[in-house]
């Protein structure tokens, strides 16, 4: 299923720049363009989160959110430029669920938004991504195919989840490298590398051979 | 007051009076007194002239070191005329006028002063506000643009391997990239001149509470990702669960300050290493690089305002002598300790918290 966000923000540009972001991200987004009644819009279309700015043309964001809260707890995320301490605090108060500022790191952004669904709507079932058989278990690392399953480090499942998610196109080497970063994980093209590698070997052990191809001068592919 | 000086001044009427006693002596001699009826009532004027004297001078003494004591009091000074009561005398009057005058116009002046700066620093603030709606669209274009290439590569690689358009693409992707670290350098000085506009002001905008401080250390590295990807610079992160009171979001600034600073005198090989220590009463933060070092003689002065030292003084690096003067103003108001080591294979930055321990050990931490 895909989760719905609604975005209410008046700057066009970075509204749809948001929606490309989020669409992108297999989220499904409804950008509003008229706030007059953004809180009745909200309630129609029911979104899972609303990213909500705090200054708009004729509204504020606050009144927006306590309109909000006023139906639902979906969650709901400042996004603002204005980082005082009286924002920030009214921002909770009006029962806002996280308050980021801009310029906005996409991936801090990103973080926050799969926190905050995942928080307010906990998953049922296990968390498992598969592609050809095999099958990566999150939620207690490891991977398996067939009757066989090897255990993963940290570093590794992020890296095969990243070419799990991305299978059938090609992952680039510097993008695989910025997602461990966005995952606190700071590696650098070597060690990429080695645990490529490291990867690859565990594979082969439960019988996957050259599961992960390397494209020359590209990166890998699953 | 000089009594010496004051005395001088007395002098043309002394002197007068000198001579009036001659004068009278003279008369009182013509018409036949007594040698010693005239010393009598010259001594009696002499000794009623120095009382005058005497008590007038104590009297004028007493009233003006009042009045001095008053305005060294005063936080204030130049309010003096406010409070002082109103001389009795006619050239004090005048000279109290004058003050009056001059005070008058000075609290305009200042007034006025204070109105132009608060105006300013509010349309600094608003501007900085303002400027960060184009640089997150702008960074929202880049990232989406890098993505898209990503996503097109791939199209495209399938379709026909056209190797000309692939390098194209790739070019792309790298110009977007270069994008990025100079939008999240463009961002990095705003940031830096808001914070320069509320430390300059003594009203408060923070909060402090209990934060974790890996997970601000984490923010911080995220936003100069970019800029760490392209110097290639190696981060360890010994991460530890550490908590102080502190306000994240200067907190947050600082970092990102000794961040900048360690990847602009960065050696060959960067690497930048954030790791905790344990102390009595203090929690310490180290960030530690392998960079070029502080020369010795600048590092007593790294925190001053303007202060580049030999490194800065460079072309390339071109310091502006603000970043660490603000770090360190910040550090104060948030009391934090900040200290620099350096030798030439690098430099080590530590932040200080202090931490009450009976807090700790009531909460049985």
């Amino acid at each position: 299923m895909k989760y719905k966000i609604a975005v209410i923000e008046d700057d066009s540009v970075i509204r749809s720049e948001l929606e490309k972001m989020l669409v992108g991200n297999q989220y499904e987004v409804n950008a509003l363009t008229d706030f007059s009644n953004a809180a009745e819009n909200v309630r129609e279309w029911k979104p899972h989160l609303v990213l909500l700015d705090i200054r708009l043309p004729g509204e504020s964001g606050f009144s927006i959110c306590s309109e909000i809260r006023s139906f639902s707890d979906m969650p709901v995320i400042f996004v603002t430029s204005s980082n005082t301490d009286m924002d920030e605090l009214n921002s909770i108060m009006l029962g806002g669920d996280a308050f980021i500022t801009k310029p906005y790191n996409q991936a801090i952004l990103l973080a926050k938004i799969a926190s905050l669904l995942k928080r307010a709507y906990p998953a049922d079932g296990q968390e498992q991504l598969s592609v050809c058989g095999a099958v990566l278990h999150l939620e207690n690392s490891s991977v398996s195919y067939g009757e066989k399953t090897v255990e993963l480090t940290k570093t590794e499942v992020k890296l095969l989840a990243y070419l799990f998610r991305h299978a059938g196109s090609i992952c680039a080497r510097s993008d695989m490298v910025e997602y461990l970063w966005d995952n606190q994980m700071y590696v650098d093209d070597n060690a990429l590398s080695v645990n490529i590698n490291r990867i690859r070997e565990k594979l082969s052990s439960i019988g996957l051979k050259d599961f992960i191809k390397t494209k020359h001068r590209q990166g890998y592919l699953v | 007051m000089n009594k010496r000086l004051y005395l001088k001044q007395r002098l043309p009427m002394v002197l007068l009076q000198a001579v009036c006693m001659a004068a009278l002596s003279f008369f009182l001699y013509l018409n036949g007194n007594s040698t010693d009826s005239i010393l009598l009532i010259l001594l009696a004027w002499v000794l009623v002239l120095g009382i005058f004297l005497g008590t007038t001078y104590l009297a004028r003494k007493k009233r003006m070191e009042k009045l001095l004591a008053l305005t060294e009091q005063l936080e204030e000074r130049y309010l003096i005329s406010e409070v002082m009561e109103e001389p009795r005398q006619a050239e004090d009057l005048v000279w109290y006028r004058i003050l009056k005058m001059a005070d008058k116009s000075m609290l305009e002046k200042i007034g006025e002063v204070e109105r132009e700066r608060s105006e300013y620093k509010e349309y600094i603030e608003q501007w900085i506000h303002e400027i960060k709606t184009p640089i997150a669209a702008m960074k929202l274009i880049c990232e989406n643009r890098r993505l898209e290439d990503a996503g097109q590569q791939n199209v495209e690689k399938r379709r026909l391997e056209d190797a000309g358009r692939q390098n194209c693409e790739n070019r792309h992707s790298e110009v977007t990239r270069q994008m990025l670290v100079e939008l999240e350098k463009t961002s990095h000085y705003t940031e830096q001149a808001l914070y320069y506009a509320r430390s300059e002001h003594t009203e408060k905008d923070y909060s402090v509470r209990e934060i974790s401080l890996f997970p601000v250390v984490h923010r911080a590295i995220a936003e100069n990702k970019y800029l760490l990807l392209k110097q290639g610079v190696r981060l360890m992160v010994e991460e530890e669960e550490v908590s102080v009171f502190s306000d994240e979001k200067w907190l947050c600034f600082i970092l990102n300050q000794l961040i900048v600073n360690a990847v602009k005198y960065g050696g060959k090989e960067p690497a930048i290493r954030f790791y905790a220590r344990r102390e009595e009463n203090r929690r310490i933060l180290c960030i530690e690089d392998n960079g070029i070092g502080i020369p010795e003689e600048d590092l007593p002065r790294i925190f001053e305002k303007g202060f580049t030292g030999k490194n800065g003084r460079t072309a390339e690096n071109n310091a502006t002598g603000i970043g660490l003067y603000l770090c360190k103003r910040l550090c104060e108001k948030l009391d934090i300790g900040i200290h620099a080591e350096s030798s030439e294979k690098g430099t080590v930055i530590s932040l200080s918290f202090r931490i009450n321990e009976w807090i700790y050990q009531v909460q049985g931490d």
